[in-house]
């Protein structure tokens, strides 16, 4: 794919994904978002009327899952515009939980415009990005999972097989789990086989490579000199299973799936290309003999993950 | 057939000391670094290899006759994917908590790179029993590699061995953070390279004399 | 183009064999599946209790499950509670379904036909309470459950479980509240943190410092960043280590003296304090409010529940 083909698709993907988070449940009512720890913010279509906005003792707010429960509100506040209100609620609200805010009759100019029931949730493109982030860095499968090793060990000799693998395996992964889901989804859970999870999702790694190497092999020979003898490495790593394996355990949706195999994927070429950087420096450094070759690599591993380490408990939106 | 020179005990310890898969193979890394962290750990994984390995050796050593050769890694995948479902299945209604502690590296059995070497290498041209040795070997291997990580990292990190109580305080709790188990497989194969040095060293010097 | 064929028939007879092989495990371990994590959720229960193999639960001891619902019906949300009741011929229990809204005040109540022992699957439970309600309902969802637990006709103790996001993922607790809604005890079931560092909140020394205290207590509870007091740590593991060294009216005076002490986090382990403080302050608030509202119910409709 060229690049402006790419390009062209990520923007495509981010309009879709702008539009999701745009919509609400009322025509009057803009957006809602959380704000701090304790803040709901709603965003009207027009102005709202101050006596109105006043009365928010009238308010019901509460949390999707627990209807009967109502949230306290200590008070509210009218931006000057008129358009933004700003209500501050009495306890810290649980923003992992999606709520619910019931304002009945808005008056707006003296005339009613309904009874609004909106829900306010964390942005969805908020929770991609911070899965994309945790699958690369926060939970990056070489350093912090420990998966795909063999692999690892095997390809960073050098700058250019690291760099070759980690590409092939990104394209590899996003296909794989992205069918993967289809097939999950659509066949696996409503028919109540879940236990052939493991075969469904090996097979389907097999035939993905097998695919991938028939077409680069006809579209673009070059590139297959470079990238085809990566490809049969790639079925032996334990990490092209473990993300199907996980994308099905936490039972994510389609855009979820694509941004963990997209983290996996780069979270992989980042750990190869940081190893093979340092394993081509240390070929030339003198070590003691029985630590050339495989310990000193297990040792820099560890180097590696105790640094990721750092990242863990990290939580964006 | 079985090459004249080799018998089972050598086949047995094959798997243990000149092959084993973690420490000279170096394949199937990944349960090593990530779960060894301690003893009971390390002994449920290997037995649980175990278990895969022996059924299928067994099974392909008994239809070797009916496999394609064209079709035959397919084959191998198949077989060692339904085993490690049933081991799977098992483990997690039978021992649930085993079952926890592993997590998702049971599953991950079925990528183990030596289990396929194995079928292909030995248990495709050997009769039955030879093959099974050779799978226990290679089990047992991966079993106690597995647990020699396992006690030194929990003796270490929490003072313990298989729950006792043997130092009687932490010394590092370093050890038992994940990571570290990047560390002790590093000085372990150092160590075993080391021992291999002093090995080849001394054989030449007594050769030469 | 006869190798192809060949190769064909042979991959497809080895996936159907795997498949069979694998189906059929399956089933054989389902059940037993479902009837050991039912065992061990009953022994963790037990425990909270103070019941174990050295001290076993009296015959008279009864735990009975209730569980709550979420019904939709149009725009309009109502609660569901299916109470086990005391049937007068009989000692068997049956289950009733009492709708409530969500102001708190009773819709209307239907007979289930259902058996206690399929009460614990999802299913029997699910498709039992859609035969009752009317056409117009269009979900029911499955929110949380309670157990009671009464011994002699006397309520002894309410068992929540609960779940909480963690450090690493979620956190699944079970709480025991005494008759005035105070904690008795706090047991961990499942986690995947860090040994050494988030673990440490299966130790006694943690868990115990949830002992006695009240829900208007756990409503301003926090997590401080201080070290135990010696005296203190002592105490709280006074099970594993010194069993005989206080009295019954030492283990009062201590008690007292810190039960409105906030909880001593972790060292190393904010997060995964505040986590199950959380956990726990959340669980007790939402269940104290509505089983407020359904005392009042049950009281006010005469159900004869079974605790």
């Amino acid at each position: 794919m060229t690049k402006s083909t790419l390009i062209r698709w990520f923007i495509c993907i981010c309009i879709l994904l702008g539009c999701t988070a745009c919509k609400t449940e009322h025509r009057f009512v803009k957006r809602t978002e959380f704000k701090k720890t304790n803040i709901i913010v709603i965003c009207f279509a027009g102005q709202v009327d101050e006596s109105w906005a006043n009365n928010f003792k009238s308010f019901r707010i509460n949390e999707l899952q627990d209807p009967d429960i109502q949230l306290k509100v200590d008070r509210v506040e009218l931006s000057k515009d008129k358009r933004t209100l700003k209500i501050f609620m009495k306890d810290p609200l649980n923003k992992s939980n999606p709520h619910q805010v019931a304002l009945p009759d808005i008056m707006s100019e003296g005339k009613s415009q309904g009874t609004a029931m909106v829900s306010v949730k964390k942005l969805y493109w908020g929770n991609l990005i911070s899965i994309l982030i945790g699958a690369m860095f926060i939970y990056n499968y070489v350093f912090v999972k420990y998966l795909g090793l063999c692999v690892y060990l095997g390809v960073t000799q050098k700058k250019s097989t690291a760099i070759g693998m980690g590409f092939t395996f990104t394209i590899v992964i996003i296909f794989s789990t992205s069918i993967s889901w289809f097939l999950y989804q659509y066949i696996l859970k409503p028919y109540q086989i879940e236990f052939l999870q493991i075969i469904v999702f090996i097979g389907l790694v097999s035939l993905t490579v097998q695919a991938v190497d028939t077409i680069l092999r006809k579209v673009n020979p070059i590139l297959f000199k470079e990238f085809g003898v990566y490809l049969v490495l790639i079925i032996s790593s334990c990490l092209i299973l473990a993300v199907p394996l996980i994308m099905a355990a936490q039972n994510y949706d389609f855009f979820e799936s694509l941004m963990l195999s997209s983290g996996a994927g780069l979270g992989f070429f980042i750990a190869l290309f940081l190893m093979s950087c340092v394993r081509e420096r240390i070929d030339l450094a003198p070590i003691p003999e029985s630590y050339r070759g495989m310990p000193i690599a297990f040792i820099v591993s560890g180097l590696f993950a105790l640094s990721f380490m750092g990242f863990s408990g990290m939580s964006i939106f | 057939m079985i090459e004249n020179n080799k018998s089972y005990s050598n086949i047995f310890l094959n798997g243990i000391l000149n092959e084993n898969p973690i420490f000279r193979l170096a394949l199937s890394m990944c349960p090593a670094v990530g779960i060894s962290t301690n003893v009971m750990n390390g002994l449920l994984m290997g037995i649980a290899v175990l278990f895969v390995q022996f059924c299928s050796s067994l099974t392909i050593s008994l239809v070797k006759n009916f496999i394609h050769p064209r079709i035959r890694i397919p084959t191998y995948t198949l077989t060692i994917a339904t085993w490690v479902t049933v081991t799977d299945l098992v483990l997690a209604a039978f021992f649930p908590v085993a079952y926890k502690s592993l997590g998702i590296f049971v599953r991950l059995i079925v990528v183990f790179c030596f289990i396929t070497m194995r079928l292909d290498v030995f248990a495709r041209k050997n009769p039955v029993f030879p093959s099974l040795v050779d799978a226990v070997g290679m089990g047992f291997g991966f079993m106690l590699g597995m647990m020699a990580i396992g006690g030194v990292r929990e003796l270490m990190g929490m003072g313990t061995l298989l729950g006792y109580d043997i130092l009687g305080f932490r010394p590092l709790l370093f050890f038992v953070l994940p990571c570290s188990g990047f560390f002790v497989v590093g000085f372990m194969m150092a160590i075993f390279n080391y021992t291999e040095i002093i090995y080849n060293r001394r054989k030449r010097a007594r050769s030469v004399a | 183009m006869k190798e192809i064929v060949k190769i064909t028939i042979g991959l497809t007879l080895t996936c159907l064999i795997a498949a069979g092989i694998m189906g059929g495990v399956f089933i054989i371990t389902a059940k037993a599946k479902k009837h050991n994590e039912y065992l061990n959720f009953k022994e963790n229960m037990l425990a909270l209790l103070g019941y174990n193999q050295t001290n076993p639960a009296p015959d008279s001891l009864q735990l009975c499950t209730v569980y709550r619902y979420l019904i939709y019906q149009g725009d309009k949300t109502s609660l569901g509670y299916m109470l086990p009741v005391k049937t007068k011929k009989t000692k068997d229990i049956r289950y009733q379904f009492i709708r409530v809204n969500i102001q708190g005040q009773f819709i209307d109540k239907f007979d289930l036909d259902i058996e206690t022992a399929q009460t614990n699957d999802i299913k029997d439970r699910n498709k039992a309470i859609a035969a009752v309600l009317p056409k117009e309902v269009s979900q029911i969802v499955f929110a949380d459950r309670f157990i009671a637990a009464t011994n002699n006709d006397k309520r002894l103790a309410y068992l929540l479980p609960g779940k909480s996001p963690g450090f690493k993922t979620h956190i699944n607790f079970m709480l025991a509240l005494d008759s005035t809604y105070s904690i008795v005890g706090l047991q961990i079931l499942e986690h995947q943190e860090d040994p050494g560092l988030g673990a440490e909140i299966e130790q006694e020394y943690f868990k115990n410092q949830f002992t006695a205290k009240t829900s208007e207590r756990l409503k301003t509870l926090k997590v401080i960043k201080e070290p135990l007091p010696d005296d203190q740590l002592k105490f709280l593991e006074r099970k594993k280590w010194a069993k005989d060294a206080y009295s019954e009216k030492d283990i009062e005076t201590l008690q007292k003296k810190y039960q409105d002490k906030d909880i001593c986090a972790i060292t190393g382990a904010t997060i995964s304090s505040v986590a199950v403080v959380n956990g726990v302050k959340n669980v007790v608030t939402k269940f104290v409010y509505r089983v407020k509202v359904l005392e009042k119910i049950i009281s006010k409709q005469n159900i004869s529940v079974a605790f």
